[in-house]
């Protein structure tokens, strides 16, 4: 208890401390956030919030303040040892700064006064390294990051890198003939599918044996933008997006966010075709969120996720979610059924 | 089932093989697919393989059971067991009991494996005590050296016990090795 207490007042003061406003939005939501991967809680007629951007940005697109909150986030069957149905986000946003720099060093401030808190010994220091770099160095796949699903299963069958092993999944679509997809959600399954295992194969493997250091991992696929701004960057088709790794694991992700509702109303469709191929249900489109960023519009902004239970989890030198909860029923679940 | 169901013991079927799920984790990139990596064990043969699925696929669940049955008697090629709460009886065939013949006494209870409702496995206990009923006479001598000498239990098998064990003495015997533990009095 008084773990999350010094580690939560560490939170606020740091994000307070930047000149940040802290805000609660609804725990409830009609639109969770649409992701492939991201699966929500129902709780009819609503869902439970899978993360607070859209409830955020609704916020920004009518103030001018840079804000922050800590709020509880719900996502179904994600259950292990660093992961859990239910978890805290720290979200925050800079408005008026697009400069992901800006707010990788947020990360790095928070991530300091959160180890000071537990009394933890913290990353001896933050390196910066490039995904599709990376990508490169490992599979000797050097791409662009706009590449479609044929052209993603060519370039692995050019370079020798087995498509069952990194894109089981895209090699079967793509077999079955009866099955049409469309270019942009057969691309991407194809990017998710890569990245998904290559973080699994290459990327995790090498983090974790770079010892008690912090990695920002930025220069991500324009395919895999998410949320955030795309742009070409020296003949790469990149978005501007982060994630933040400490001891290994993943622990923050930020973007210049996106402010075009054309754009934004188009991933989420793709993404909404990509669930409906993998027979999901396809989630419901915020459009009071997409009308806001016509009208009035997002002001010009970074923000960032982090995942503070894994936060404080490696502030207090353990390597398991349940190490740290403070759910009673969870820990001694014997001693509250004889209540 | 969908591979999000997936839990450590969950019995899966592949490949027309029921597999048990001894080692479970889940990993997962923020922006990425769910990894489920297993460690599965076949409920049949006990060998063991790793297996990694992805978020999204589908698997088949194995019917598989196991029920506490004795066994009841031995014919040319098959073993009876009876189950101890239906009274139903079950003929497991001779190449599935091997060489756990050598411990199947009489009304010996043990655990039968049922896949697609048919007899696939029998798991004895781990020990089980038997009686000697031939061996070369007692020598007294020094133990410590640890010499041994053949005995034939009840059942027939054949095992190095110590020089003091005499016909008629009770035996407890691993099942898992064969090889003798104490003298039960």
């Amino acid at each position: 208890m008084e773990l999350w207490d010094q580690c939560l007042a560490a939170v606020r003061t740091e994000l307070r401390g930047q000149g940040m406003a802290e805000v609660s939005t609804p725990v409830r939501v009609d639109a969770p956030a649409v992701e492939p991967y991201i699966d929500p809680i129902a709780a009819p007629p609503k869902y439970l919030a899978t993360s607070p951007e859209l409830a955020m940005k609704r916020l920004l697109c009518r103030g001018t303040r840079s804000i922050f909150q800590i709020s509880h986030v719900f996502r179904r069957a994600e259950i292990g040892a660093q992961h859990s149905e239910e978890f805290h986000l720290v979200e925050w946003y800079r408005v008026g700064t697009t400069e992901l720099d800006v707010v990788q060093a947020d990360v790095e401030r928070l991530v300091a006064g959160v180890f000071a808190a537990a009394g933890g010994t913290p990353p001896t220091k933050w390196m910066h390294v490039q995904f599709l770099n990376l990508l490169a160095q490992h599979t000797g796949l050097s791409l662009r990051g706009d590449e479609s699903a044929p052209v993603l299963l060519e370039t692995c069958q050019q370079r020798g890198v087995n498509q069952q092993l990194y894109l089981p999944g895209t090699t079967a679509m793509f077999a079955d003939t009866t099955n049409a997809v469309s270019e942009q959600v057969a691309t991407l399954y194809a990017w998710t599918e890569l990245f998904s295992s290559f973080c699994d194969r290459d990327l995790d493997p090498w983090l974790a044996k770079l010892g008690p250091v912090g990695v920002h991992i930025s220069g991500f696929p324009a395919v895999l933008a998410a949320l955030s701004e795309c742009s070409e960057v020296g003949g790469r088709h990149l978005a501007h997006r982060f994630e933040s790794h400490v001891f290994g694991v993943e622990l923050a992700n930020g973007y210049r966010e996106l402010r075009d509702p054309q754009v934004q109303a188009n991933r989420f469709a793709v993404v909404n075709g990509l669930r409906r191929q993998l027979g999901q249900v396809s989630l419901p489109i915020d459009k009071p969120f997409i009308s806001d960023l016509t009208s009035p519009g997002l002001p010009a902004c970074a923000g960032v996720a982090l995942g503070l239970d894994r936060l404080i989890m490696l502030a207090a030198g353990r390597g398991c979610l349940a190490d740290i909860c403070l759910d009673v029923a969870a820990v001694e679940p014997a001693q509250t059924a004889s209540r | 089932m969908d591979v999000s169901d997936l839990r450590k013991n969950a019995k899966l079927q592949i490949d027309g093989q029921p597999w048990i799920v001894t080692d479970f984790q889940f990993v997962k990139p923020g922006k990425g697919q769910g990894l489920y990596k297993c460690k599965l064990k076949n409920m049949i043969s006990g060998a063991t393989v790793d297996r990694t699925w992805r978020s999204g696929e589908k698997l088949t669940a194995a019917d598989v059971e196991s029920r506490k049955m004795q066994f009841l008697y031995a014919t040319g090629d098959a073993y009876c067991f009876m189950d101890s709460a239906t009274y139903e009886q079950v003929e497991v065939s001779e190449d599935l009991i091997g060489s756990d013949s050598n411990y199947l006494l009489d009304q010996l209870d043990v655990d039968v494996l049922f896949y697609n409702s048919r007899p696939v496995g029998v798991t004895l206990p781990s020990h089980v005590v038997m009686e000697v009923t031939e061996c070369e006479p007692g020598v007294k001598g020094d133990t410590a050296t640890g010499a041994t000498k053949k005995a034939t239990v009840s059942t027939g098998y054949t095992l190095q016990v110590p020089l003091f064990i005499k016909v008629g003495e009770k035996l407890k015997i691993d099942t898992r090795n064969g090889s003798y533990v104490e003298r039960v009095n």
